[in-house]
């Protein structure tokens, strides 16, 4: 048998889309604010002048970006709760990887960032008596935070797309539900095709966004 | 206002400062020169302890600023320190860098420390500039804006390091007439200079540091009229021949 592409099938799949195209938003949204709160804390633990903070930041961050996220995501949905006894719901465990894994390569952002400011601005900062958070805060910070940008876009695209991986602990977000959607009309070109339009259109919406901030942060100077 | 004795400096191998003892009184205007690499900034930047002293007693305003209970913050609010860089903060307005200190560290009213910093950059000449960001400034005006920034903690003594150095040479004026007004307004002042007019011109006390010692120190005039260091008079030769 010969094989037809029908468009029609394309179209016909992106309604059916839209139930797992929620998830993976929400999954995503709330795996990247929370990702980010970590990834700060941790990246400015990275620099602490305590060395068993520091390692402490050190230790999270290269045991996550030393292991896949597949991996993460089946020992801590499969593997934790056989320890723990108390299982988590898919959604949740899918918000806390996103957010345990992309805090670890936010946190590498952070301490680049935050070490890229010339080091006047914190004796600037100091010279006029405020404490070492109190110019980290109001003086190092809102520099950083401008240059995290391009990279924290990179990041959240990357995040995004890695919220695929999670329907192997049966969260049906929009990967799966292609899949499940295949399972049933065996048009897997056509499907798929739909669901990476889906996920193309999304990561577009990031980088656009981002840009946007960009140049917002730019207009009120550096 | 500043006792320094026998304060030493060193990094790793390196021993920058061997020794200096320096005392300036309320009210002195003195000047540190010196060739590069001789210490003298670095005198300046232990008196804030932006550089941890290795050894020696440090007592500003008397607080002894290596002592453990001393709280450095507030001793820093009382030797306000002006950079060779300005060091402005790019993201906030001008009025906002000469106000965060008041607010932030003397916990004053918004208003009124805008009402302070608008009346320091008065003072400085640069009142119409307050709601500027530093980068649309000159040279000379981020300096002003940052002696204006270091004022507005109402410090006892300021700490110039290198203020006109990193300037283009029609802007030091300037950034000289404000720091001379200070001086006459009985300001306690060190500053670390290349600036020999000035330092003739205003300083109360002129020292020369080089090698990690303080090689000679006294009156401009006799300072720069007759200088006694062998090595103060090679180093005058050539600041002047320049």
């Amino acid at each position: 048998m010969a094989f037809q592409f029908e468009p029609a099938i394309v179209l016909e799949t992106f309604p059916m889309l839209v139930r797992g195209l929620k998830l993976t938003v929400q999954i995503t949204v709330g795996g990247l604010f929370f990702g980010f709160l970590l990834g700060s804390a941790a990246g400015l633990m990275k620099i602490s002048r305590n060395m068993l903070v520091r390692l402490l930041s050190g230790a999270y961050i290269e045991s996550i970006r030393g292991t896949p996220m597949l991996v993460q995501a089946m020992f801590l949905y499969y593997g934790v709760p056989l320890a723990v006894g108390v299982r988590i719901a898919p959604i949740t465990a899918g918000i806390i990887i996103i957010a345990v894994n992309s805090g670890a390569y936010i946190a590498e952002i952070v301490r680049g960032a935050v070490q890229s400011i010339n080091p006047g601005q914190m004796e600037a900062g100091r010279s006029i008596g405020l404490t070492r958070s109190q110019a980290m805060f109001y003086v190092i910070w809102p520099q950083a935070l401008k240059r995290m940008i391009p990279p924290l876009g990179n990041q959240f695209i990357i995040s995004l797309k890695d919220t695929s991986l999670l329907m192997v602990i049966g969260v049906g977000e929009l990967m799966r539900t292609g899949q499940e959607i295949t399972a049933v009309n065996f048009r897997a070109f056509e499907v798929y095709m739909a669901v990476g339009l889906v996920y193309l259109a999304m990561t577009m919406t990031i980088a656009k966004l981002m840009a946007m901030v960009e140049k917002r942060l730019s207009v009120s100077r550096r | 206002m500043i006792h320094i004795q026998n304060l030493h400096k060193r990094f790793g191998d390196l021993e920058v400062l061997k020794g200096i003892d320096l005392h300036v009184r309320p009210g002195e205007v003195v000047c540190i020169i010196g060739p590069s690499g001789s210490g003298k900034s670095t005198v300046l930047r232990c008196i804030n302890r932006l550089e941890e002293p290795s050894s020696g007693t440090i007592v500003v305003d008397g607080h002894d600023i290596m002592a453990k209970k001393t709280n450095i913050n507030l001793v820093r609010t009382e030797a306000g320190m002006v950079f060779q860089q300005f060091n402005l903060f790019p993201h906030m307005k001008v009025l906002a860098n000469v106000s965060l200190g008041p607010i932030k560290v003397r916990k004053m009213p918004k208003d009124e420390a805008n009402t302070l910093a608008r009346n320091l950059l008065a003072k400085v000449g640069l009142a119409s500039k307050a709601d500027n960001y530093p980068e649309q400034l000159s040279g000379g005006q981020k300096q002003r804006v940052a002696i204006a920034r270091a004022l507005a903690l109402q410090p006892k003594v300021i700490l110039f390091d290198e203020p006109t150095s990193a300037l283009d040479p029609e802007l030091v004026g300037e950034v000289l007439e404000v720091m001379r007004r200070l001086a006459r307004e009985g300001m306690t002042m060190v500053v670390v200079t290349h600036e020999m007019g000035f330092a003739k011109e205003v300083a109360d006390r002129v020292i020369f540091i080089d090698n990690g010692l303080i090689q000679e120190e006294g009156p401009p005039k006799e300072f720069f009229g007759n200088p006694k260091n062998p090595r103060l008079r090679s180093f005058l030769r050539t600041v002047t021949a320049a």
